[in-house]
Protein backbone atom coordinates (compact mmCIF):
# COMPACT_ATOMS: atom_id res chain seq x y z
CA UNK A 1 0.00 0.00 0.00
CA UNK A 2 1.08 3.44 -0.74
CA UNK A 3 3.27 4.89 2.60
CA UNK A 4 1.11 6.85 5.19
CA UNK A 5 3.99 8.36 6.10
CA UNK A 6 3.17 11.91 7.35
CA UNK A 7 5.33 14.11 4.54
CA UNK A 8 7.56 16.92 5.59
CA UNK A 9 7.21 19.79 2.83
CA UNK A 10 10.65 21.48 3.90
CA UNK A 11 12.00 17.80 2.08
CA UNK A 12 10.21 18.56 -1.73
CA UNK A 13 13.08 20.79 -2.68
CA UNK A 14 14.85 18.55 -4.81
CA UNK A 15 18.71 19.67 -5.20
CA UNK A 16 19.40 20.64 -9.02
CA UNK A 17 21.13 18.36 -10.83
CA UNK A 18 22.15 17.11 -14.61
CA UNK A 19 19.52 16.34 -17.42
CA UNK A 20 21.10 13.14 -17.13
CA UNK A 21 20.35 13.24 -13.31
CA UNK A 22 16.61 14.64 -13.70
CA UNK A 23 15.95 11.94 -16.47
CA UNK A 24 17.04 9.04 -14.01
CA UNK A 25 14.93 10.39 -11.23
CA UNK A 26 12.36 10.26 -13.41
CA UNK A 27 12.54 6.82 -14.52
CA UNK A 28 12.50 5.64 -10.80
CA UNK A 29 9.64 8.13 -10.35
CA UNK A 30 7.90 5.89 -13.02
CA UNK A 31 8.95 2.72 -11.11
CA UNK A 32 7.65 3.88 -7.94
CA UNK A 33 4.64 4.66 -9.31
CA UNK A 34 3.98 1.63 -10.56
CA UNK A 35 5.52 -0.46 -7.52
CA UNK A 36 3.02 1.86 -5.06
CA UNK A 37 0.51 0.72 -7.37
CA UNK A 38 1.10 -2.95 -7.45
CA UNK A 39 1.55 -2.42 -3.36
CA UNK A 40 -1.56 -0.74 -2.66
CA UNK A 41 -3.41 -3.82 -4.68
CA UNK A 42 -1.55 -6.41 -2.89
CA UNK A 43 -1.87 -5.35 0.41
CA UNK A 44 -5.65 -5.49 -0.24
CA UNK A 45 -5.24 -9.23 -1.44
CA UNK A 46 -3.26 -10.13 1.14
CA UNK A 47 -5.53 -8.77 3.98
CA UNK A 48 -8.31 -11.00 3.05
CA UNK A 49 -5.90 -13.26 4.67
CA UNK A 50 -5.53 -11.73 7.95
CA UNK A 51 -6.53 -13.36 10.99
CA UNK A 52 -9.37 -11.71 13.60
CA UNK A 53 -13.04 -12.79 13.80
CA UNK A 54 -13.94 -9.78 15.29
CA UNK A 55 -12.18 -7.34 12.50
CA UNK A 56 -13.57 -9.54 10.02
CA UNK A 57 -17.16 -8.75 11.51
CA UNK A 58 -16.06 -4.98 11.44
CA UNK A 59 -14.83 -4.92 8.08
CA UNK A 60 -17.82 -7.20 7.13
CA UNK A 61 -20.04 -3.79 8.04
CA UNK A 62 -18.12 -1.74 6.21
CA UNK A 63 -18.47 -3.62 3.11
CA UNK A 64 -22.16 -3.03 3.45
CA UNK A 65 -21.98 0.41 4.23
CA UNK A 66 -19.67 0.99 0.95
CA UNK A 67 -21.95 -0.93 -1.30
CA UNK A 68 -24.95 0.35 -0.27
CA UNK A 69 -23.13 4.39 -1.13
CA UNK A 70 -21.53 2.92 -4.31
CA UNK A 71 -24.08 0.62 -6.00
CA UNK A 72 -27.21 1.15 -4.13
CA UNK A 73 -27.65 4.96 -4.34
CA UNK A 74 -26.24 5.19 -8.19
CA UNK A 75 -29.09 3.10 -8.68
CA UNK A 76 -31.42 6.08 -9.76
CA UNK A 77 -28.94 7.47 -12.25
CA UNK A 78 -27.38 4.42 -13.58
CA UNK A 79 -32.18 3.71 -14.51
CA UNK A 80 -32.28 6.80 -16.24
CA UNK A 81 -28.94 6.91 -18.32
CA UNK A 82 -29.79 2.81 -19.07
CA UNK A 83 -33.51 4.46 -20.60
CA UNK A 84 -32.06 6.80 -22.38
CA UNK A 85 -29.58 4.88 -24.19
CA UNK A 86 -31.77 2.03 -24.86
CA UNK A 87 -33.84 5.25 -26.64
CA UNK A 88 -31.05 6.72 -28.62
CA UNK A 89 -29.43 3.07 -30.31
CA UNK A 90 -33.51 2.67 -31.32
CA UNK A 91 -33.50 5.84 -32.69
CA UNK A 92 -30.31 5.95 -34.72
CA UNK A 93 -30.90 2.37 -36.30
CA UNK A 94 -34.56 3.77 -37.67
CA UNK A 95 -32.77 6.37 -39.01
CA UNK A 96 -29.81 5.20 -40.54
CA UNK A 97 -31.46 1.82 -41.44
CA UNK A 98 -35.37 2.45 -41.93
CA UNK A 99 -35.84 -0.92 -43.18
CA UNK A 100 -34.04 -2.52 -40.03
CA UNK A 101 -36.16 -5.28 -38.45
CA UNK A 102 -36.02 -6.55 -34.89
CA UNK A 103 -33.71 -8.64 -35.29
CA UNK A 104 -30.94 -6.69 -36.20
CA UNK A 105 -32.36 -4.23 -33.39
CA UNK A 106 -31.38 -7.51 -30.73
CA UNK A 107 -27.99 -8.07 -32.85
CA UNK A 108 -27.00 -4.47 -32.25
CA UNK A 109 -27.99 -4.53 -28.69
CA UNK A 110 -25.85 -7.41 -27.80
CA UNK A 111 -23.07 -5.60 -29.55
CA UNK A 112 -23.34 -2.58 -28.04
CA UNK A 113 -25.23 -2.42 -24.78
CA UNK A 114 -24.17 -5.68 -23.13
CA UNK A 115 -20.56 -6.09 -24.13
CA UNK A 116 -19.56 -2.25 -24.23
CA UNK A 117 -21.95 0.43 -23.17
CA UNK A 118 -23.44 -1.53 -20.15
CA UNK A 119 -19.64 -1.96 -18.61
CA UNK A 120 -18.29 1.05 -19.51
CA UNK A 121 -20.99 3.42 -18.41
CA UNK A 122 -21.34 1.88 -15.30
CA UNK A 123 -17.70 1.93 -14.31
CA UNK A 124 -18.24 5.96 -15.51
CA UNK A 125 -20.53 6.07 -13.20
CA UNK A 126 -19.09 4.39 -10.36
CA UNK A 127 -15.91 6.26 -10.97
CA UNK A 128 -17.77 9.36 -10.64
CA UNK A 129 -19.97 9.07 -8.40
CA UNK A 130 -17.92 7.00 -5.86
CA UNK A 131 -14.27 7.04 -6.91
CA UNK A 132 -14.16 10.81 -6.52
CA UNK A 133 -16.22 10.44 -2.71
CA UNK A 134 -13.03 7.35 -1.94
CA UNK A 135 -10.23 9.67 -3.08
CA UNK A 136 -11.60 12.51 -1.17
CA UNK A 137 -12.70 10.87 1.81
CA UNK A 138 -8.87 8.91 2.21
CA UNK A 139 -7.13 12.38 1.11
CA UNK A 140 -8.89 14.19 4.63
CA UNK A 141 -8.41 10.72 6.22
CA UNK A 142 -4.65 11.44 5.33
CA UNK A 143 -4.48 15.04 6.19
CA UNK A 144 -5.85 14.58 9.51
CA UNK A 145 -4.39 11.58 10.58
CA UNK A 146 -6.75 8.87 11.25
CA UNK A 147 -5.16 6.50 8.65
CA UNK A 148 -2.16 6.85 11.31
CA UNK A 149 -4.53 6.86 14.18
CA UNK A 150 -6.02 3.63 12.74
CA UNK A 151 -2.74 2.12 12.98
CA UNK A 152 -1.50 2.89 16.27
CA UNK A 153 -5.17 0.86 17.04
CA UNK A 154 -3.56 -2.00 15.54
CA UNK A 155 -6.26 -1.08 12.64
CA UNK A 156 -4.50 -2.34 9.62
CA UNK A 157 -5.58 0.08 7.11
CA UNK A 158 -5.30 -2.20 3.84
CA UNK A 159 -8.06 -4.25 5.34
CA UNK A 160 -9.82 -1.83 7.20
CA UNK A 161 -9.90 0.63 4.63
CA UNK A 162 -8.80 -0.36 1.14
CA UNK A 163 -10.12 -3.88 0.97
CA UNK A 164 -14.28 -2.70 1.76
CA UNK A 165 -14.01 0.04 -0.72
CA UNK A 166 -12.31 -2.26 -3.53
CA UNK A 167 -14.51 -5.16 -2.73
CA UNK A 168 -17.58 -3.00 -3.07
CA UNK A 169 -16.68 -1.16 -5.81
CA UNK A 170 -16.20 -4.14 -7.86
CA UNK A 171 -19.69 -5.95 -6.88
CA UNK A 172 -21.60 -2.82 -7.28
CA UNK A 173 -20.08 -2.48 -10.76
CA UNK A 174 -21.09 -5.83 -11.93
CA UNK A 175 -24.87 -5.55 -9.97
CA UNK A 176 -25.25 -2.07 -11.70
CA UNK A 177 -24.00 -3.31 -14.92
CA UNK A 178 -26.86 -5.98 -15.17
CA UNK A 179 -29.50 -3.56 -13.85
CA UNK A 180 -28.11 -1.34 -16.50
CA UNK A 181 -28.36 -3.86 -19.53
CA UNK A 182 -31.88 -4.69 -18.70
CA UNK A 183 -33.37 -1.20 -18.34
CA UNK A 184 -31.38 -0.50 -21.36
CA UNK A 185 -33.03 -3.55 -23.07
CA UNK A 186 -36.39 -2.91 -21.52
CA UNK A 187 -36.51 0.95 -23.13
CA UNK A 188 -35.28 -0.58 -26.69
CA UNK A 189 -37.35 -3.12 -26.69
CA UNK A 190 -40.27 -0.92 -26.20
CA UNK A 191 -39.45 1.71 -28.39
CA UNK A 192 -37.97 -0.57 -31.10
CA UNK A 193 -41.72 -2.43 -31.11
CA UNK A 194 -43.31 0.52 -31.44
CA UNK A 195 -40.77 2.43 -34.35
CA UNK A 196 -39.79 -0.97 -36.68
CA UNK A 197 -42.04 -3.67 -38.30
CA UNK A 198 -41.03 -7.03 -36.61
CA UNK A 199 -42.14 -8.19 -33.54
CA UNK A 200 -41.01 -8.93 -30.44
CA UNK A 201 -40.22 -13.05 -31.04
CA UNK A 202 -38.09 -11.42 -34.05
CA UNK A 203 -36.14 -8.93 -31.52
CA UNK A 204 -35.87 -11.88 -28.77
CA UNK A 205 -34.26 -14.43 -31.59
CA UNK A 206 -31.79 -11.25 -33.03
CA UNK A 207 -30.51 -11.03 -29.19
CA UNK A 208 -30.20 -14.59 -28.99
CA UNK A 209 -28.33 -15.64 -32.13
CA UNK A 210 -25.86 -12.52 -31.52
CA UNK A 211 -25.24 -14.16 -28.06
CA UNK A 212 -22.59 -16.48 -27.15
CA UNK A 213 -21.09 -18.47 -24.07
CA UNK A 214 -18.14 -16.40 -24.19
CA UNK A 215 -20.40 -13.10 -23.70
CA UNK A 216 -21.39 -14.09 -20.23
CA UNK A 217 -17.73 -14.70 -19.46
CA UNK A 218 -16.48 -11.06 -21.05
CA UNK A 219 -19.68 -9.52 -19.46
CA UNK A 220 -19.02 -10.68 -15.95
CA UNK A 221 -14.55 -10.69 -16.73
CA UNK A 222 -15.26 -6.41 -17.69
CA UNK A 223 -17.30 -5.54 -14.26
CA UNK A 224 -14.95 -7.47 -11.83
CA UNK A 225 -11.87 -6.45 -13.54
CA UNK A 226 -13.47 -2.55 -14.13
CA UNK A 227 -14.76 -2.20 -10.60
CA UNK A 228 -11.85 -3.37 -9.12
CA UNK A 229 -9.93 -1.03 -10.83
CA UNK A 230 -11.92 1.81 -9.77
CA UNK A 231 -12.14 1.24 -6.31
CA UNK A 232 -8.10 0.29 -6.08
CA UNK A 233 -6.96 3.48 -8.53
CA UNK A 234 -9.36 5.56 -6.42
CA UNK A 235 -7.80 4.39 -2.91
CA UNK A 236 -4.34 4.66 -4.36
CA UNK A 237 -4.77 8.42 -5.16
CA UNK A 238 -6.64 8.40 -2.19
CA UNK A 239 -3.61 7.79 0.11
CA UNK A 240 -1.16 9.72 -2.29
CA UNK A 241 -2.27 12.76 -0.34
CA UNK A 242 0.57 13.86 2.07
CA UNK A 243 -0.16 16.62 4.31
CA UNK A 244 -2.02 19.39 2.71
CA UNK A 245 -5.96 19.98 1.81
CA UNK A 246 -5.00 21.37 -1.50
CA UNK A 247 -3.71 18.26 -2.47
CA UNK A 248 -7.59 16.46 -1.45
CA UNK A 249 -8.93 17.70 -4.89
CA UNK A 250 -5.81 17.26 -6.60
CA UNK A 251 -5.41 13.63 -6.03
CA UNK A 252 -9.73 13.05 -6.24
CA UNK A 253 -9.62 14.70 -9.97
CA UNK A 254 -6.38 12.49 -10.49
CA UNK A 255 -8.19 9.21 -9.34
CA UNK A 256 -11.10 9.57 -11.52
CA UNK A 257 -8.74 10.42 -14.45
CA UNK A 258 -7.09 7.55 -14.33
CA UNK A 259 -9.82 5.43 -13.43
CA UNK A 260 -11.87 6.61 -16.79
CA UNK A 261 -8.33 5.79 -18.90
CA UNK A 262 -7.52 2.50 -17.37
CA UNK A 263 -11.31 1.57 -17.25
CA UNK A 264 -11.53 2.54 -21.22
CA UNK A 265 -8.03 0.84 -21.63
CA UNK A 266 -9.03 -2.11 -19.84
CA UNK A 267 -12.17 -2.73 -22.04
CA UNK A 268 -11.20 -2.17 -25.17
CA UNK A 269 -8.36 -5.02 -24.28
CA UNK A 270 -11.15 -7.27 -23.50
CA UNK A 271 -13.31 -6.22 -26.72
CA UNK A 272 -10.60 -6.87 -28.68
CA UNK A 273 -9.51 -10.03 -27.11
CA UNK A 274 -13.09 -11.26 -27.61
CA UNK A 275 -13.86 -10.76 -31.07
CA UNK A 276 -10.61 -12.32 -32.24
CA UNK A 277 -11.71 -15.30 -30.39
CA UNK A 278 -15.39 -15.30 -31.53
CA UNK A 279 -15.47 -13.55 -34.86
CA UNK A 280 -17.29 -10.21 -36.30
CA UNK A 281 -20.31 -8.86 -34.30
CA UNK A 282 -22.69 -8.98 -36.76
CA UNK A 283 -23.34 -11.99 -38.44
CA UNK B 1 5.37 -6.28 29.25
CA UNK B 2 8.65 -7.45 30.38
CA UNK B 3 10.51 -5.34 27.42
CA UNK B 4 9.94 -1.91 26.97
CA UNK B 5 10.72 0.46 24.27
CA UNK B 6 13.88 0.48 22.64
CA UNK B 7 15.58 2.20 19.89
CA UNK B 8 18.44 1.03 18.33
CA UNK B 9 20.58 3.46 16.08
CA UNK B 10 17.67 4.53 13.99
CA UNK B 11 17.55 7.26 11.58
CA UNK B 12 15.14 8.98 10.00
CA UNK B 13 14.88 11.42 7.20
CA UNK B 14 12.53 13.11 4.46
CA UNK B 15 13.89 13.38 1.72
CA UNK B 16 17.15 15.54 2.46
CA UNK B 17 15.77 16.23 5.72
CA UNK B 18 17.44 14.30 8.75
CA UNK B 19 15.22 14.40 11.43
CA UNK B 20 17.27 11.57 14.02
CA UNK B 21 20.69 10.73 13.42
CA UNK B 22 22.02 7.35 14.73
CA UNK B 23 19.93 7.36 18.13
CA UNK B 24 19.68 4.64 20.15
CA UNK B 25 17.29 4.98 23.03
CA UNK B 26 15.32 2.45 25.88
CA UNK B 27 12.60 3.52 28.14
CA UNK B 28 11.95 0.83 30.75
CA UNK B 29 8.71 -0.75 31.02
CA UNK B 30 6.45 1.38 33.23
CA UNK B 31 9.07 4.12 32.55
CA UNK B 32 8.27 7.41 31.36
CA UNK B 33 10.13 9.80 29.20
CA UNK B 34 9.16 13.70 27.72
CA UNK B 35 10.47 14.31 24.48
CA UNK B 36 10.92 18.18 24.22
CA UNK B 37 12.76 20.61 21.25
CA UNK B 38 11.66 23.86 19.99
CA UNK B 39 9.02 24.01 17.09
CA UNK B 40 9.36 22.12 13.72
CA UNK B 41 12.39 20.52 15.08
CA UNK B 42 10.53 16.91 14.22
CA UNK B 43 9.26 15.89 18.11
CA UNK B 44 5.76 14.96 16.74
CA UNK B 45 7.67 12.67 13.49
CA UNK B 46 9.94 11.31 16.71
CA UNK B 47 7.07 10.24 18.48
CA UNK B 48 5.16 8.48 15.33
CA UNK B 49 8.77 6.85 14.76
CA UNK B 50 8.96 5.51 18.51
CA UNK B 51 5.41 4.37 18.51
CA UNK B 52 6.09 2.50 15.28
CA UNK B 53 3.94 4.45 12.96
CA UNK B 54 6.72 4.90 10.68
CA UNK B 55 9.48 3.36 9.48
CA UNK B 56 12.85 3.99 10.69
CA UNK B 57 14.85 5.02 7.56
CA UNK B 58 17.42 2.65 9.12
CA UNK B 59 17.49 1.04 12.40
CA UNK B 60 14.83 -0.43 14.32
CA UNK B 61 12.49 0.36 16.67
CA UNK B 62 11.49 -2.63 19.18
CA UNK B 63 7.99 -2.29 21.15
CA UNK B 64 7.63 -5.11 24.10
CA UNK B 65 10.08 -6.80 21.96
CA UNK B 66 8.49 -6.52 18.33
CA UNK B 67 9.30 -4.40 15.81
CA UNK B 68 6.00 -2.98 14.31
CA UNK B 69 5.20 -3.66 10.75
CA UNK B 70 3.76 -0.23 9.37
CA UNK B 71 1.75 -2.08 6.57
CA UNK B 72 0.53 -4.89 9.22
CA UNK B 73 -0.27 -2.70 12.33
CA UNK B 74 -2.39 -5.71 13.70
CA UNK B 75 0.22 -8.11 13.93
CA UNK B 76 1.65 -6.21 17.44
CA UNK B 77 -1.93 -6.58 18.99
CA UNK B 78 -1.52 -10.19 18.57
CA UNK B 79 2.10 -9.85 20.24
CA UNK B 80 0.23 -8.24 23.12
CA UNK B 81 1.45 -4.88 22.44
CA UNK B 82 -1.34 -2.35 22.62
CA UNK B 83 -0.30 1.05 21.75
CA UNK B 84 -2.28 3.94 22.97
CA UNK B 85 -1.67 7.35 20.90
CA UNK B 86 -2.76 10.80 21.24
CA UNK B 87 -2.21 13.16 18.12
CA UNK B 88 -1.69 16.83 18.39
CA UNK B 89 -4.24 17.47 15.90
CA UNK B 90 -6.86 15.32 14.38
CA UNK B 91 -6.47 11.83 14.61
CA UNK B 92 -10.03 10.88 15.44
CA UNK B 93 -12.16 9.23 12.86
CA UNK B 94 -14.46 11.92 11.46
CA UNK B 95 -17.20 9.59 10.21
CA UNK B 96 -17.99 7.64 13.65
CA UNK B 97 -19.08 9.48 16.58
CA UNK B 98 -17.44 10.00 20.06
CA UNK B 99 -18.62 7.08 21.50
CA UNK B 100 -17.75 4.76 17.83
CA UNK B 101 -14.26 6.20 17.59
CA UNK B 102 -13.11 4.65 21.48
CA UNK B 103 -15.15 1.64 20.80
CA UNK B 104 -13.48 0.77 17.11
CA UNK B 105 -10.28 -0.55 18.27
CA UNK B 106 -12.34 -2.58 21.28
CA UNK B 107 -14.76 -4.00 18.34
CA UNK B 108 -11.61 -4.58 16.24
CA UNK B 109 -9.94 -6.67 18.45
CA UNK B 110 -12.40 -7.96 20.62
CA UNK B 111 -11.87 -11.69 20.07
CA UNK B 112 -8.20 -10.79 21.05
CA UNK B 113 -9.10 -8.95 23.99
CA UNK B 114 -11.81 -11.98 24.80
CA UNK B 115 -14.67 -9.25 24.97
CA UNK B 116 -18.08 -9.18 22.89
CA UNK B 117 -19.25 -6.05 21.17
CA UNK B 118 -21.82 -4.74 24.36
CA UNK B 119 -18.46 -5.01 26.44
CA UNK B 120 -16.59 -3.29 24.06
CA UNK B 121 -19.41 -0.39 23.92
CA UNK B 122 -19.84 -0.45 27.71
CA UNK B 123 -16.12 -0.35 28.10
CA UNK B 124 -15.91 2.66 25.67
CA UNK B 125 -18.76 4.73 27.59
CA UNK B 126 -17.03 3.80 30.82
CA UNK B 127 -13.33 5.49 28.88
CA UNK B 128 -15.47 8.47 28.33
CA UNK B 129 -17.21 9.08 31.27
CA UNK B 130 -13.60 9.09 33.12
CA UNK B 131 -12.49 11.69 30.56
CA UNK B 132 -15.75 13.65 31.90
CA UNK B 133 -16.84 13.38 28.23
CA UNK B 134 -21.42 14.02 28.52
CA UNK B 135 -23.46 12.29 27.52
CA UNK B 136 -24.43 14.37 25.11
CA UNK B 137 -21.35 14.43 23.23
CA UNK B 138 -21.19 10.26 22.91
CA UNK B 139 -23.18 10.32 19.93
CA UNK B 140 -21.89 13.51 18.34
CA UNK B 141 -19.30 13.65 15.35
CA UNK B 142 -15.73 15.02 15.76
CA UNK B 143 -16.14 18.12 14.00
CA UNK B 144 -18.91 18.82 16.35
CA UNK B 145 -17.08 18.55 19.24
CA UNK B 146 -15.09 21.79 21.05
CA UNK B 147 -11.02 21.19 20.80
CA UNK B 148 -10.87 20.45 24.41
CA UNK B 149 -13.84 17.43 24.08
CA UNK B 150 -11.72 16.34 20.68
CA UNK B 151 -8.45 15.96 23.14
CA UNK B 152 -10.72 13.80 25.85
CA UNK B 153 -11.98 11.75 23.16
CA UNK B 154 -8.39 10.94 21.73
CA UNK B 155 -7.46 10.09 25.61
CA UNK B 156 -10.52 7.91 26.23
CA UNK B 157 -9.64 5.81 22.66
CA UNK B 158 -5.83 5.95 23.84
CA UNK B 159 -6.44 4.38 27.07
CA UNK B 160 -9.65 2.09 26.37
CA UNK B 161 -7.45 -0.75 25.01
CA UNK B 162 -5.42 -0.56 28.11
CA UNK B 163 -2.31 -0.12 26.69
CA UNK B 164 0.88 -0.95 27.50
CA UNK B 165 2.27 2.12 25.26
CA UNK B 166 1.57 5.19 25.47
CA UNK B 167 2.16 8.39 23.42
CA UNK B 168 1.06 11.81 23.49
CA UNK B 169 1.80 14.77 20.81
CA UNK B 170 1.50 18.05 23.30
CA UNK B 171 -1.14 16.82 25.13
CA UNK B 172 -2.28 19.96 26.95
CA UNK B 173 -2.01 21.95 23.76
CA UNK B 174 -4.87 24.51 23.23
CA UNK B 175 -7.04 23.46 26.35
CA UNK B 176 -8.91 25.44 28.68
CA UNK B 177 -7.61 25.58 31.94
CA UNK B 178 -10.35 23.16 33.23
CA UNK B 179 -9.25 20.63 30.42
CA UNK B 180 -5.28 21.15 31.36
CA UNK B 181 -5.87 20.29 35.01
CA UNK B 182 -7.81 17.12 34.02
CA UNK B 183 -4.84 15.87 31.44
CA UNK B 184 -2.00 16.66 33.62
CA UNK B 185 -3.62 14.86 36.56
CA UNK B 186 -3.91 12.55 34.10
CA UNK B 187 -0.63 12.47 32.94
CA UNK B 188 0.77 11.78 36.66
CA UNK B 189 -1.50 8.43 37.09
CA UNK B 190 0.27 7.37 33.80
CA UNK B 191 3.24 7.96 35.00
CA UNK B 192 2.42 6.27 38.57
CA UNK B 193 1.18 3.32 36.42
CA UNK B 194 3.67 0.98 35.87
CA UNK B 195 2.07 -1.45 33.00
CA UNK B 196 2.37 1.32 31.15
CA UNK B 197 5.58 2.89 29.12
CA UNK B 198 4.70 6.77 28.38
CA UNK B 199 6.69 8.64 25.95
CA UNK B 200 5.00 12.31 25.45
CA UNK B 201 6.10 15.24 23.60
CA UNK B 202 6.00 19.11 25.16
CA UNK B 203 6.97 21.73 24.93
CA UNK B 204 5.31 23.22 27.92
CA UNK B 205 7.67 23.61 31.45
CA UNK B 206 4.58 23.45 33.66
CA UNK B 207 3.86 19.48 32.28
CA UNK B 208 8.09 19.01 32.29
CA UNK B 209 8.54 20.41 36.41
CA UNK B 210 5.19 18.52 37.45
CA UNK B 211 6.07 15.07 35.81
CA UNK B 212 9.22 15.15 37.03
CA UNK B 213 10.71 12.29 35.21
CA UNK B 214 13.98 12.17 32.18
CA UNK B 215 13.51 14.75 29.53
CA UNK B 216 15.02 14.48 26.49
CA UNK B 217 15.21 17.11 24.20
CA UNK B 218 16.14 16.67 20.32
CA UNK B 219 18.48 19.13 18.38
CA UNK B 220 19.57 19.15 14.63
CA UNK B 221 18.48 15.44 14.86
CA UNK B 222 20.47 14.52 18.17
CA UNK B 223 18.63 13.61 21.44
CA UNK B 224 19.90 15.70 24.12
CA UNK B 225 19.51 14.56 28.16
CA UNK B 226 18.38 18.10 29.75
CA UNK B 227 20.10 16.85 32.12
CA UNK B 228 23.33 17.09 30.63
CA UNK B 229 22.37 20.42 29.24
CA UNK B 230 22.40 21.92 32.61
Amino acid sequence: MRSTVPFDPRASRAPESSLAGRLGRRVVDVFRRAEGLLATLGAAALAVRTPGLAAREVVRRVLFTQILYTGFQAVGLVSAIGALLGATIVIQIELMVPSADSALIGKVLVAVVLRELAPLITAIVVAGRSGTAIATELGNMQVNHEVLALSSLGIDPARFIVLPRLVSAAVSVVVLMVYFSAVALIATAGLGLLLASAGSESLVGGIRSALTPYDFALFFGKGLGLGTLVGWLSCHYGFGVKSSPTEVPQMASRAVVMSLFGAVTFNTLLTAVFYWTVGPPLR
Amino acid sequence: MSQGLELEGASFRYGQLWVLVETSLRVPPGGTLVLTGENGVGKSTLLYLLGGLVPATTGRVLLGGHEPSASRPSDLVRHGVRRGFVFQHGGLLSNLSALENVALALRYHADLFGIDEAIARERAREALAELRVAKTDLHALPAHLSVGVRQRVSLARALAIEPNFVFLDDPDQGLDQATTELVLDLLVRLRDDTRMTVVLTTTDPIVVERLGVPVMRLENGRLVSEERRA
